[in-house]
Formats: C-alpha cells, structure tokens, sequence
C-alpha cells in the first residue's frame, strides 16, 4: 500500500540521522525546562487555579512533547521546495492524490518524531518533575485519539501553507505566522481558561486548540471525550480544504527551477 | 578600519537596495518577524496579567527585560545578518565566492541579505518606552534610566553579536550548527527574559558566566530598574560584551583558517 510505503520512507530517512536529532532534543528539553521553571516561579506567589502548581508542570511538560508532533512537523509538508524545484509538476502527475502522498510521507515523520523526540522527552520530564501517570485506562485511549487527530489537523494546515507556495512561491512567512499564532492560540504556555474572554473566543474559532490545549487536557482527565468532536469537525473542514485547493493548485501549476 | 566602516556602511546600503527590489517581500517578512515576536511576548504578558508578578518581579520589569533582549537583538540581527546564517555557506559552497572578495570575509557576510528588523525594533522599543514611562511615573527609577537603558541595549547587542560569531565559527568545524544555534542563541535568550532567580544556580552561573546572556537585559536591568548593586553592574556587562566580542573574533579567525570548501 503506498501510504504505509512512503510513510516507512520517512521513517527509515530520519532514522539516519538519529545522533544528530538528539542535540534537538537536548534543546528541546532545555526550552521545555524554562517554561516549567516560570510556571513553578509563578505558583510559588499563587495556587494556580484548577491545575494547581504541579498541574502546570504537569501541563507545559506534555505540550513540549506534543510540539514534535504538530507544530514541529514538515515546513510546509516540503511543497514549497518542489514548487521552487519544478518537482511539483512530477507529484501531481503522478496516480495518488497530492494530498495523499503529502500526507503519507508526513505521518512517517511524525511517527519517527513522537518515537524518537516526543517519548524520551516525555519520560526525562516524567522523572525530573516526578509527574504523574493517568490512572485510568480510557484516558490513555482518548489523549491517543486526540494526538492523532493533532497530527492530523497540523498535516492539513501545513498542506496548505505548502500549497499556497504555488502562488506566492516562498511559503515560509506563512509558515512562521502559523507557528507564532499556533503557540498562542493553541494554549501551549498558558491554557486557554487562563487568556482573557476575547483571545479566548478567537482561539476557540480556529483549530489551534485541538493541537495542544485539547489533547493536554484529555491527558490529565480534565476534558470528557466529548471535546474531541470539535477535532472531528475541524478534520472534516480541512481535509475539504485541501482538497479544494488541490484543485485550484491543479489548474494553477507553472513549472519553476531547471 | 576607517576605510572598512565606509565599505560596510556603502555595502548594507547596496544589500538593502537589493532586498528592496522585492518589496513586498521585504515588508512582508518584516511584518511576519515582528508579529512572532509580538505573539511570544503576548503570551509572557497574559500570564502576567493574569498573576501579577513572576519571582518578586513587576509586569513592567518583565516587559523591560523582554524589550531589551528584543531590541538587542534585533540590532544584532539587522547589522550583523548573515552570520547567523553561515551553515547555509558553508554546506552550498557559497562561502567561496566570498573569500574571493577583495573584503574581509567577516564585513562580506555582515551585509548578505541584510534584512532591517524595523518591526522587532518598533515592538521593542514601544515596550521599554511603555515599561520605562511606568517605572518612571512610579518613582521607582529616574531619567538617567534612559541613557543607562540605551547603553545596555548597545552592549547587549555586541553581547548578543559575539555569542552568534562564537557559535558560527564553530560551523567551520562541524559544518551543522543549526541545533546549537538554537541553544546559544534562541534557548539562552529565551531563558535570560526572565529574573535569573527563576531558575537553579548552575544554570544562572551558566547563563551570567559561560554564556553570558544575562548580562544583556538581566543584570542592567537589576541597577537601572531596581536599584540593585550598583552602577559598576553596568560597566561589568560593558566589559564582558567587549571581552567576548574579542574572544569571538579570534575564534572566527582560527575558524576562517581551518576552512574546508565542500566537494562538488
């Protein structure tokens, strides 16, 4: 099946260069380290509402990891290099959607990233911060579905931050603007409940949320599954999306590079 | 030096005449820098609102240390801007080209691409104007905040430009910099936006000693805003940005003469 071909790909690519991810993961825990340190420097002056202050350890210590699996994904799905390499016009000729060999490649990656960053992350924090484990079964199950779904949302998003490259050929501040209105408005250093009632709203009308605000709650048995609908919705959304643009990029397409 | 500071000054101003070729691009980017900046300090700043204080320290004095480091920054990124980019050099093979010029390779890559980051600096310097309006109407600090201010920034900035050559020299040996980039530079910065005493004292040595970011808006900070120590905290984080700037050098020199242009 091609999926689980090119997704093993990407898999394999990145594993070549397993030591040297690893200094990224060495700062990746270090930006992680700084956040937690802030938040127990606040909690010291306040109980810190409804996470209390180990709760907001616990909080910014799972985004951090969840990071490698949404916003630290493909820039663009790497459609941007083949707009600029011509490569574009050999993808779409090609018997499988855009879309679908994109997205295939991309879950390789973000497999290996969750694996291989996202993990051990997660258990050096688990001990330096003594966090806890959920103790009930279900929720390891519902915070699976919504880091899947994560995935899946940040996939679509970067699909058409890549596409949009076929109009403006450098993607990149797109790129960069989603990642800096992502960080905010996905509650990664300061949950939603927290920001005032507007930002909040703003927040609540976009996908952000379900990238890392959601799926952090259902991990620490804050949120019924119930919350992960608005995910399926925005799944949805965006899969059409993509698929609409797909079609516009198709009639669009002007062969760059040589 | 004379002549050099003219042929620095004539080649940022060829650069930007370049850049502004493209200039929705320009502006565009400057746009974009400005509103990642903005949206990382917003996120500081909500959760300052929302609790007050972070380790004894004001919103105003968290906002005018984040507005020191942007501004350092920014002015370390617009006057020294592709030196952080040297990787990309040094893995295409394009570094040649330049040590061909008859310019020193250093001033060569100063003015590559030179992007002014007038949207980091505006955002910088409406914050510490904010900020600094704050502390003054509150009495807590007095005028002589304003130049103290500005001579930190300055330092800050050779500071932050001695950090950035430090580690790109280190590219001429391991070509990949790009991780300890984002240790030296993004992680360190990040971390030094905050009161040190945030964090454990290893790692506040680490940031005032070893990778002195912390001297950048931290320790000025702890005189011009709060009266700490004394005015000899801002000659010290002088000094050391000239030390390092110093060090830096000669490391980028060692570094030029083990060069190794790429194959193919």
């Amino acid at each position: 099946m091609l999926f689980t071909v090119l997704a093993k790909k990407a898999y394999a690519r990145n594993l070549q260069y397993r030591a040297s991810h690893l200094l990224h993961n060495v700062v990746s825990l270090v930006f992680g380290f700084i956040y937690i340190r802030i938040w127990a420097g606040l909690g010291e002056g306040s109980p810190l509402g409804e996470y209390g202050s180990q709760g907001m350890v616990a909080y910014i210590a799972f985004n951090q990891c969840l990071l490698w699996v949404t916003m630290f994904i493909t820039n663009g799905l790497g459609l941007e290099q083949s707009v600029r390499t011509g490569q574009i016009a050999l993808d779409l000729l090609r018997p499988a959607h855009l879309f679908y060999q994109a997205m295939s490649r991309e879950w390789g990656q973000i497999a290996y990233q969750f694996l291989y960053k996202s993990l051990p992350i997660y258990i050096l924090y688990f001990f330096m911060f003594s966090l806890r484990l959920p103790d009930n079964g279900l929720v390891f199950l519902w915070t699976a579905v919504a880091v899947a779904f994560a995935a899946y949302l940040s996939i679509c998003i970067q699909y058409l931050i890549g596409l949009a490259a076929l109009w403006t050929i450098e993607s990149r501040w797109f790129f960069w603007l989603n990642y800096a209105l992502g960080m905010l408005l996905a509650g990664f250093f300061i949950p939603l409940s927290w920001v005032p009632g507007w930002l909040r709203a703003l927040s609540f009308c976009s996908p952000y949320p379900y990238l890392l605000y959601v799926p952090t709650r259902q991990y620490m048995g804050l949120d019924g599954p119930g919350a992960l609908l608005g995910a399926a919705g925005w799944a949805c959304a965006l899969t059409a999306l993509g698929f609409f643009a797909t079609r516009l990029a198709r009639r669009k397409l002007e062969v760059q590079g040589g | 030096m004379k002549a050099n500071l003219r042929l620095y000054v004539l080649l940022i101003r060829a650069s930007v005449r370049g850049a502004m070729q493209y200039k929705f691009n320009f502006i565009g980017s400057a746009f974009v820098s400005a509103l990642v900046q903005f949206s990382e300090f917003l996120m500081v700043a909500l959760v300052l609102v929302r609790f007050g204080s972070v380790d004894g320290w004001s919103w105003y004095e968290v906002g005018y240390l984040c507005g020191v480091m942007t501004l350092a920054r920014a002015l370390y990124r617009s006057f020294a801007s592709d030196v952080h980019y040297l990787e990309k050099y040094l893995v295409s093979g394009d570094l040649d080209p330049l040590l061909l010029r008859p310019v020193p390779l250093l001033l060569a890559l100063m003015t590559q691409n030179v992007r002014l980051l007038v949207g980091d600096l505006a955002q910088g310097a409406l914050l510490v104007a904010v900020c600094l309006r704050e502390l003054l109407a509150s009495g807590q600090a007095d005028w002589t905040a304003i130049p103290l201010t500005l001579l930190a920034i300055v330092s800050g900035a050779v500071l932050l430009f001695a950090i950035g050559l430090a580690t790109a020299a280190c590219g001429f040996w391991l070509t990949r910099i790009e991780a300890l980039q984002n240790m030296s530079e993004d992680a360190a910065r990040s971390a030094a936006q905050y009161p040190l005493t945030l964090y454990p004292r290893w790692m506040r040595t680490l940031l005032l000693v070893a990778l002195p970011v912390g001297l950048v808006s931290y320790v000025p900070a702890l005189y011009i805003v709060r009266g700490e120590y004394g005015a000899w905290l801002l000659v010290a984080a002088a000094g050391a940005a000239a030390v390092f700037l110093l060090l830096a050098l000669r490391l980028w020199t060692l570094g030029v003469s083990r060069y190794q242009s790429t194959g193919s």
